[in-house]
């Protein structure tokens, strides 16, 4: 395979992982938990939105309910899970997260059936073909746009508004973030919310990208979007999405060279393992 | 332990710069402790006093020079290994451990001897003799009898007085305090400073920093003044205090310290 | 041996259930020297159980006894645990869990793509280990309560006093002279040295062994029975381990809905008592029994 289509594969794939661990780096700067739960949200949106489309024929209704569903999700779970248990030990979040995830799955398996949901008429999958041998599906590159889209945006949230701001402050200085006027409960709650509704928007995504939604499907990005938040430097949300889209890079490359010896997740492992042996702090750590 | 050829420093500190990034914080800071001394580390806010002591216990590594104990040099140890060598620290941020009463607590650095590995850790249960030890260093600082309860209830004064036993449990040669007297009222601050000044006496030489400039008057022989990274005084507190660019610095620093450093309980102008 | 008598089947099923409680109660306190006596979170400590587990299925079929290749089992966790705990020394705190969890991914990837470790298949036709059912199953009780007893002794002991200052702040400790690193590689050593132990008897009860065995849900399955049970506690992961191991054969009942019942579990459990089982006891024997309340 020519060079070029792995990177675009591995930019496609690597925009799918950036909309996931997004989230959870919302997360986990803000209160150092690993919420593993997220995989949940991620497939929440997914059955949302093939349901919805379905139901109504229209996919930007179900990108936007799946996303609305899964953004309340989060900050239930927040609310429900983690807020109570912020003043104990981190490990006591982590395993309530493993318990609402297993929970979680196991109610998809159970209410929705281990087959699967696939949309009734898939769309977006018409052919692009751009210069030097490259096709794509048009949903393959409306992912790679809206995820771009979506995190400048967020970004410029970030670092222009009173309320990004203060959401970035409260990683790493909670009192100055109440100075901006804005609760702590509140920017808890923005973060579960901003971070949940784009796991279920790329649930969306990958439904369409694979016309299909299962109860499993939001373990492996969960794993990787953890690796890739400590790659990317928590909290940060250009350093997530570079961290990203290099994780889906070196997948997409790694699977063909190194195939033989390494399965694809532990090519994302082997990668990072390798980056914190040499820069323990992360890729991207800012100082 | 080896005492110290008369005349040879205890604690060697030799043109000490430690910088972070664009920002100095100590800057080539030179003196030495004997054996005996007790020291008070003084200066206004942002002086760089608790950068040098991190620099001499080891959570930051200076930038240039040296920092030597009994004659060997210190750089590149990590803390652990310093701490073996005979220096202990008693922090500002008193943190005890919560689950084990304080007696418990200064046994654990009672029984360094015994837990300098992990084997030897393993293969030792009593801790008797340790206990005894806790028993008589919280004595020596006036808790005893409050050895078995826990640390959590405590009012400050109790857990100031916990963390100079745990640290003197250590038996060490040279005892480092940050800030013992700090969050204490006058009260309170008069009578510990009387408890270290009478371990003085007993033969440990201390070195402390700290902003409450009466007790240190007090009870320093001696005291070394920094201001902006640099040493701007070293010697007996009444001279150190009498000199002008001491009294400046105050002056443009804290007002507490400014008044302290006049002598006065209030705020006047006063011709250098 | 054929047992066709249903009074033997029957004898047969509790005695493998026994055994599988005891490897499982082996491995959940193996992780608990780490986790609960250190403080540091192991997301991939499943590894270590798999280690041993292949170290044991290659030497069987290369023809060693089963007992041989126990301690073999056991130094090659250890030495993989010690690598992965210097490691681990190296990055924050906060991605150690993250780091063994890559790990775990790594030792998965790398074991299923080996066709000389069985690839995808796994290894099977383990020889048999000689003991018999009922032998075997005394051994791995009798191993067990060894595991047990050690973790008694360590709590005791001054390794234990100060691997609880550790857990609560290993800064502090640093400033009291401990050698804080020695200490965590201490514990990593032990601990998957212990997993790798039971990875031993895991490979000869089941006969077979598959890479899929020894992944990241069986790395969080067992910090949940050790959460569960209690972080710390012996006694408390000893229940927990027992209990939780064997809850798919008792809650047959519910069937379709255990795995349901075990996130719930897992959930309401550290929602309301994050001291886990423990934790619940302390709690009652405080409030019932010893009004003044009791020492932990």
């Amino acid at each position: 395979m020519l060079a070029i289509e792995l990177i675009a594969q591995g930019l496609i794939q690597g925009s799918i992982y950036a909309l996931v661990a997004l989230g959870l780096t919302l997360v986990y700067g803000l209160l150092r938990i690993l919420h593993v739960a997220h995989a949940a949200l991620f497939t929440l949106g997914g059955y949302v939105g093939v349901m919805v489309c379905n139901a109504s024929g229209n996919l930007a209704v179900g990108f936007f309910c799946a996303a609305l569903v899964s953004g309340v999700g989060g900050v239930v779970m927040f609310r429900l899970a983690y807020q109570p248990l912020l003043s104990q030990p981190p490990y006591v979040a982590l395993i309530a997260s493993i318990g609402l995830f297993i929970a979680s799955e196991e109610a998809f398996r159970i209410i929705f059936g281990a087959q699967g949901m696939s949309f009734t008429n898939p769309s977006l999958e018409q052919q692009f073909v751009l210069g030097g041998g490259l096709q794509f599906k048009l949903a393959e590159l409306l992912v790679m746009l809206s995820t771009a889209t979506i995190i400048g945006v967020l970004a410029w949230l970030q670092s222009r508004t009173r309320v990004g701001i203060a959401c970035q402050a409260t990683v790493s200085d909670p009192q100055m973030a109440q100075s901006f006027g804005i609760s702590l409960r509140q920017v808890r709650d923005i973060n579960f919310f901003v971070g949940s509704a784009l796991a279920g928007f790329a649930g969306v995504w990958v439904a369409l990208l694979n016309n299909l939604v299962e109860p499993t499907m939001g373990s492996v990005p969960s794993y990787k979007a953890l690796a890739i938040i400590v790659l990317g430097g928590l909290g940060s949300v250009p350093g997530t999405l570079a961290a990203a889209l290099l994780l889906g890079v070196i997948e997409a490359f790694g699977t063909i060279y190194l195939g033989d010896i390494l399965d694809r997740n532990a090519i994302a492992f082997a990668f990072l393992i390798a980056v914190l042996m040499v820069r323990p702090q992360g890729l991207f750590a800012r100082s | 332990m080896n005492k110290q050829p008369s005349g040879a420093p205890l604690l060697s500190v030799d043109h000490v710069t430690v910088r972070f990034g664009g920002l100095t914080a100590v800057d080539g800071v030179t003196f030495d402790v004997h054996e005996g001394d007790l020291l008070g580390l003084i200066g206004p806010n942002g002086a760089g006093k608790t950068t040098l002591m991190r620099a001499i216990i080891g959570v930051v590594q200076p930038t240039e020079g040296s920092v030597s104990l009994g004659g060997e040099s210190l750089n590149g140890l990590p803390i652990h290994q310093r701490i073996q060598r005979g220096m202990s620290l008693s922090q500002q941020l008193v943190k005890p451990l919560r689950d084990i009463s304080m007696a418990d607590n200064v046994a654990l650095a009672a029984a360094s001897e015994k837990t300098i590995s992990p084997l030897r850790a393993l293969l030792n249960v009593s801790n008797a003799q340790e206990l005894a030890v806790a028993q008589y260093e919280l004595q020596r600082v006036g808790i005893a009898s409050m050895a078995s309860q826990r640390p959590g209830i405590q009012p400050l004064g109790v857990l100031k007085r916990l963390e100079l036993a745990r640290a003197l449990a250590l038996k060490p040669r040279l005892l480092l305090l940050d800030e013992p007297l700090a969050g204490l009222n006058s009260q309170e601050a008069h009578a510990l400073a009387t408890t270290i000044a009478e371990i003085n006496q007993q033969g440990l030489t201390i070195v402390l920093i700290e902003h409450n400039l009466g007790e240190v008057m007090r009870i320093c022989q001696r005291l070394v003044v920094l201001d902006n990274g640099k040493k701007i005084g070293d010697g007996e507190p009444r001279t150190v205090m009498a000199d002008p660019a001491v009294r400046a610095a105050y002056l443009g620093g804290d007002a507490l310290g400014a008044a302290a450093a006049q002598g006065q309980p209030s705020l006047e102008t006063h011709h250098a | 041996m054929p047992a066709a008598d249903p009074e033997v089947q029957t004898m047969n099923y509790e005695i493998s259930l026994l055994t599988t409680m005891a490897i499982a109660v082996m491995f959940a306190l193996s992780l608990n020297l780490i986790t609960g006596f250190c403080g540091q979170i192991s997301l991939g400590h499943a590894t270590f159980q798999g280690v041993g587990a292949y170290t044991a299925a290659m030497l069987g079929k290369a023809g060693l006894p089963f007992l041989a290749t126990l301690p073999m089992a056991m130094v090659l966790a250890g030495l993989l645990g010690v690598v992965v705990g210097l490691a681990s020394l190296r990055v924050r705190a906060d991605f150690l869990a993250i780091t063994t969890m890559g790990v775990g991914f790594l030792f998965v990837g790398i074991v299923r793509q080996q066709e000389f470790l069985g690839g995808e298949l796994g290894i099977s036709s383990i020889p048999d280990h000689g003991l018999g059912r009922v032998g075997f199953m005394a051994l791995a009780l009798v191993m067990c309560i060894g595991v047990a007893a050690l973790s008694m002794y360590i709590k005791r002991s001054w390794m234990g006093r100060v691997f609880n200052g550790i857990a609560e702040d290993e800064d502090t400790m640093r400033v009291l002279g401990i050698d804080v690193p020695r200490y965590k590689l201490a514990a990593f050593a032990m601990g998957t040295a212990l997993a790798g132990m039971s990875g031993a008897f895991y490979t000869y009860h089941l006969n077979f062994i598959g890479a899929e065995s020894f992944g990241f849900v069986e790395s969080i399955t067992v910090l949940s029975m050790v959460v569960f049970g209690g972080i710390g506690s012996v006694p408390g992961v000893i229940i927990a381990a027992a209990l939780l191991s064997v809850l798919p054969a008792w809650f047959q009942v519910i069937g379709d809905y255990k795995l349901l019942v075990y996130g719930g579990l897992l959930f309401l459990m550290m929602r309301f008592s994050p001291n886990g089982m423990a934790g619940l006891a302390q709690h009652v024997a405080s409030t019932k029994w010893f009004p003044t309340g009791g020492r932990s």
